[in-house]
């Protein structure tokens, strides 16, 4: 049991670290304790990403809390949250203290340049991949599994939230909404 | 104005209640609670605080939090601040963890998260298509970007690895290349 905790600590402390470019930056890494662990399914886990868009609070620390809390419980989200923060907080503390020489520093700037990119192909492999569980329910193209409902669904709500400004709270309800037309009523 | 510990947790949880849609939302919310109404710091402190936050790993909101905390009462002012916005959505996601598993099995429920996970599904990508703008804009972060998803696509690799790998090969680029900005 210690062992589970020190493992969502070391995990989790991971994602505090090196999770770049807010919340969602923080999803590839909680699909690759996914994969590594199995403390929750992948539905749990997009289910657990889509709470956290709709309950207040930062998303990283509300998905920190869910997970915590699937894997071991209260106390598992307390290791969890605490992890996620305290390096972090050390840091931002350090640099407050040390702000005026590294506003400009190009070591710094070249680097964020080299991470933008990475945050973003990471969390595009993990669009990528959802797709294909959710919508094809499989792990490869095959196009006779493909789950048409859902799939006129995503291109729905694709197109809708391209129009409109992207609002997480409103893309959640309409995806609820379609979900239960779907089932009940087509 | 009062300045006690508890004050700054207080108003932090206030601010933490009402943080919907990403981190960047708690800056207009500083705006109005602690450079408005208790002048604890100025406008410029709130934007040079903003452009730390942009350079340093982590929650965007915690750290911000940390940041304005720290100006206000050094440390302990840090610590009251980023407690502050963590309790709040820490209690109700807890809630939402423990009620959501009495109704998990009903089938109305589950209809509602297969389209909910869906909805996910949009989001992550236009979160990317949002990422992308601002990040895949040269010839190198256009290839970096590119090498990145083809490995990730065919093999399984722990994303600190990527962060680590595309920051280093950024730092050694710019070494090369001699480019002082991007």
């Amino acid at each position: 049991m210690l062992k589970l905790y020190f493992l969502l600590c070391y995990e989790f402390a991971q994602i505090g670290i090196f999770a770049i470019g807010g919340g969602y930056a923080a999803i590839p890494f909680l699909f690759h304790i996914q994969d590594k662990y199995n403390w929750f399914s992948i539905e749990e886990l997009t289910n657990m990403i889509a709470i956290s868009n709709i309950t207040p609070g930062p998303i990283g620390i509300n998905m920190a809390t869910y997970a915590g809390f699937k894997t071991a419980g209260i106390l598992g989200s307390t290791v969890s949250t605490f992890s996620m923060l305290i390096v972090p907080f050390i840091i931002t503390i350090l640099i407050t203290k040390l702000f005026s020489k590294l506003q400009n520093n190009d070591t710094i700037k070249n680097l964020f340049m080299g991470l933008r990119p990475a945050a973003c192909a990471l969390l595009l492999s993990i669009g990528i991949s959802l797709l294909f569980t959710e919508l094809f329910n499989t792990k490869e193209i095959n196009f006779e599994s493909i789950d048409i409902k859902q799939f006129g669904l995503f291109i729905v709500l694709l197109i809708s939230m391209s129009f409109f400004k992207k609002n997480p709270l409103i893309t959640i309800l309409l995806g609820a909404i379609g979900g239960v037309i779907l089932n009940y009523f087509i | 104005m009062n300045k006690s510990l508890i004050e700054i947790f207080k108003i932090f949880f206030i601010i933490g209640i009402q943080l919907l849609g990403g981190g960047y939302v708690i800056v207009p919310l500083l705006k109005k609670y602690i450079v408005d109404e208790r002048k604890w710091i100025t406008d410029e402190e709130l934007v040079d605080l903003y452009a730390i936050s942009q350079c340093i790993p982590g929650i965007i909101a915690a750290n911000i939090a940390t940041i304005t905390g720290y100006k206000i009462k050094k440390l302990q002012g840090a610590i009251a601040a980023i407690m502050g916005i963590v309790v709040p959505s820490f209690i109700i996601i807890l809630l939402f963890a423990m009620l959501l598993s009495n109704f998990a099995n009903l089938e109305i429920v589950q209809a509602a998260f297969k389209g909910i996970r869906t909805a996910v599904i949009v989001l992550v990508i236009l979160t990317v298509k949002d990422l992308w703008k601002k990040s895949v804009n040269s010839i190198f972060t256009y290839i970096l970007f590119s090498i990145i998803l083809l490995i990730l696509l065919f093999c399984k690799t722990s994303p600190t690895l990527v962060i680590i790998g595309a920051g280093f090969s950024a730092i050694f680029y710019s070494k090369i290349k001699g480019v002082k900005n991007a």
